[in-house]
């Protein structure tokens, strides 16, 4: 009813890419996933013991790629703001959590969501002093080069006030469990979790709340929205805002697992956008599909291609699938 | 023109008298050898900034020291005095970080923590013809350029693989467990590619199977639960393992969660087992993890004095990296001492034909280097996780506890 869709080209997808399901192409990405395993499986000349497990650990990687994943591509899709300093928040969000666990004494999971509201606002204050300003002229560099500045602050200040020895935080739960035979731990099956629920949520703030809806209209039409009485300027800052809460969600749930040094984040950044560009820039469930199947890609592949043999793996699959699908896997068409 | 008439000035100097030649020589316009500056160059900011500035300080708290014991004493009781460099963990910064450091007055340098720089800032000694003094850096590349200015105390990545085959042996004949197999994953590159080549050899030759060489890569790596599970299968006596610390870390719980009938968990030049923080970031996945590494003597009491006053003044333990960096300093002094000349290049031969005793590294001998540079006396020794404490276990001479081996079966 009052979800009305943006109003689009004639001729476009008439869906909003922010939330759009794509039944379609998930079908025919799962039926490739699963005919590629089956060969495999059945081909590959591996134990299938061996293979269970890489599957198992690949798709709790791609949780992982996931969750980190989800907050970018919001402020990518909206905004438009490539933000280099995603792995730097991610690991400012990891040492929130250290810092309200060591000296607070909190569950390690109580303190992911104390980080969570601690986050939402970075971002809002990040976006609304800083990034407004510069968004007016529609220029695209100057945002891009203060979230590289700002990754630069927030690196050097954590270096400066925790210094560079690596940390760790304890966790209340440990071990694993087994799942067809293969070894699943348990921190990284909270953290998948965490991002099946960090896509749910946002897929339901972005659908049915009017803060959702004035979000899609900005991310369709800014100019649109602001004609019609959105406050743009607000809508940018809860945006941003939202990314931010997601990325403390990712940083929170893989610090158990994670050597706390102010770079940790880093390493999941360049991954990161691929997975955004892959699942179609601003598209949650791309961002979610995206991340399982560049996880899984990556470990099933080092099976042949061991160490960064199986990253070339993941490029050359990511190039082709952009040759064929130039908007990405639930981009809406261009 | 300058360094001819320089060489010329100490020559004739030295003839005639001992501290007069140094006020000559002393290019960089101070008038009389009050000071003498040692350049260190570490990655200071940047992923590698932990270790970095606990080098850095290590590098300080020697000098320091000196000063506050005399001085050097061949040079009328002249201060050291210590400028820092930030490669930010970059070949290319820390090689002008090198050159701006010897421009600044620097007659020697210490550094670098990561091979790559340290090829950068030794072809910039060698250039400058100052004497440089590595404090940590594996490759064995860097010294086989045939530079005459480069010094390294710590041993080359080759030897350390051979040194941690033969402990292995060892061990195994002196607690009746023999070892029969080992699986082996290390990083990618040059540093985890070279102590594999060096151990497989070794290992070999002394009857040892490698079931499976397993390799990741270092900047995508936070999961090892695949590669231990194909370590695993071939089930082997021994895991071992080379790398840097997060990575390392992964591996060891890895392990840690798997049922597996391994004798040990057995670190070559691991970046992690033996770091003071391991034991309680590994938890229960860290007991009785062992580790072959150059380390910092445990049974030295100057070494332990030193790392007792390091803790207080900064805060952090003192971990080998840094003990190094202090090592290379008092290598520097001693040099300067009986050169008796602040003169770089008279320094470097001072240097080369040193014999420091008491080091405080667990080393088999006196610092003194061969031709190419490398420290001759060298070598590993083997690390324990025991009660949440690194611990040295063997050789006898070196330990501080019992060795447990196979891990487990002290329990």
């Amino acid at each position: 009813m009052a979800i009305t869709e943006a109003p689009a080209a004639p001729a476009a997808d008439k869906r909003n890419p922010l939330t759009a399901g794509g039944t379609r192409i998930t079908l025919i990405i799962g039926g490739i996933a699963v005919v590629g395993l089956a060969l495999v499986y059945l081909l590959g000349d591996r134990e299938p013991a061996l293979i269970t497990q890489y599957l198992v650990s690949g798709l709790l990687l791609g949780g992982v790629y996931a969750l980190v994943s989800l907050g970018l591509t919001l402020i990518f899709g909206v905004l438009g703001i490539v933000n280099f300093a995603q792995g730097a928040m991610l690991t400012l969000s990891m040492y929130l959590v250290y810092v309200l666990q060591s000296s607070l004494g909190l569950n390690l999971y109580v303190a992911v969501v104390l980080t969570i509201p601690l986050l939402f606002g970075f971002g809002w204050l990040v976006q609304s002093m800083l990034l407004n300003r510069l968004t007016e002229d529609a220029s695209h560099d100057r945002p891009l080069l203060v979230t590289l500045g700002l990754s630069l602050l927030i690196v050097n200040v954590l270096l400066m006030i925790f210094g560079g020895r690596p940390k760790s935080v304890d966790a209340p739960v440990s071990g694993s469990i087994e799942i067809l035979g293969a070894l699943a731990d348990t921190q990284r099956i909270i953290a998948f979790g965490g991002a099946v629920l960090v896509a749910a949520a946002l897929t339901l703030v972005l659908r049915k709340t009017s803060m959702g809806l004035a979000i899609r209209a900005v991310a369709a039409n800014g100019t649109g929205a602001s004609l019609v009485g959105v406050n743009v300027r607000r809508v940018y800052a809860m945006t941003f805002g939202l990314g931010a809460a997601s990325v403390a969600v990712a940083g929170g749930l893989i610090t158990p697992f994670t050597t706390l040094v102010p770079t940790a984040g880093e390493q999941f950044t360049t991954l990161a956008f691929v997975i955004v560009v892959l699942g179609g820039l601003g598209s949650i469930p791309g961002a979610l599909v995206g991340g399982l199947f560049i996880g899984v890609l990556q470990t099933v592949g080092s099976l042949y291609l061991p160490g960064s043999g199986s990253l070339i793996l993941v490029f050359g699959i990511f190039v082709l699938i952009l040759f064929l699908r130039p908007q990405g896997l639930f981009g809406a068409k261009q | 023109m300058k360094r001819k008439a320089l060489s010329a000035a100490v020559l004739a100097a030295s003839l005639v008298g001992l501290s007069a030649c140094s006020s000559d020589s002393a290019e960089s316009g101070s008038d009389s050898v009050e000071t003498v500056t040692i350049g260190s160059v570490h990655p200071l900011s940047g992923s590698l900034a932990g270790v970095g500035g606990l080098m850095n300080d290590g590098a300080k708290m020697a000098v320091e020291d000196i000063n506050a014991a005399g001085g050097i004493e061949s040079l009328g009781g002249a201060q050291l005095e210590l400028l820092d460099g930030d490669s930010q963990g970059e070949a290319q910064v820390g090689q002008s970080e090198a050159q701006r450091l010897i421009s600044g007055g620097a007659v020697a340098l210490v550094g670098t923590y990561q091979s790559d720089v340290t090829q950068n800032v030794a072809s910039v000694a060698e250039r400058s013809k100052v004497p440089f003094v590595i404090d940590v850096a594996v490759d064995d590349k860097i010294l086989e350029q045939g530079y005459k200015n480069t010094f390294r105390i710590q041993p080359d990545a080759s030897s350390m693989g051979q040194a941690g085959a033969q402990a292995l042996v060892a061990m195994g004949e002196e607690t009746g467990e023999p070892i029969d197999s080992a699986a082996y994953i290390h990083i990618e590159g040059a540093f985890g590619d070279s102590v594999f080549a060096a151990f497989k050899e070794e290992a070999e030759k002394q009857g040892i199977t490698i079931t499976k060489e397993i390799t990741y890569s270092g900047s995508n790596f936070s999961d090892a639960t695949t590669q231990v599970s194909e370590a695993l299968a071939g089930n082997p006596d021994i895991i071992a393992v080379t790398g840097y610390y997060p990575d390392n870390l992964l591996v060891a719980k890895a392990v840690g969660s798997m049922a597996n009938d391994t004798k040990a968990v057995f670190g070559i030049a691991s970046g992690a087992f033996d770091d003071t923080s391991f034991p309680a970031a590994a938890g229960d996945a860290g007991t009785e993890v062992l580790s072959a590494n150059y380390h910092y003597s445990a049974t030295s009491d100057r070494a332990a004095d030193i790392r007792a006053r390091f803790e207080e003044k900064y805060g952090k333990p003192m971990e080998t990296a840094s003990m190094l960096s202090y090592q290379a300093v008092e290598v520097i002094a001693e040099g300067l001492e009986e050169s008796g000349s602040d003169d770089p290049e008279e320094l470097r031969d001072a240097i080369a034909g040193l014999s420091l005793e008491d080091p405080l590294l667990a080393f088999d001998g006196p610092i003194q280097f061969g031709e190419d540079g490398q420290n001759e006396n060298a070598t590993v020794i083997v690390m324990q996780v025991l009660d949440g404490k690194v611990e040295q276990v063997f050789p006898q001479q070196f330990a501080t506890a019992e060795l447990v081996f196979p891990a487990g079966s002290g329990n």
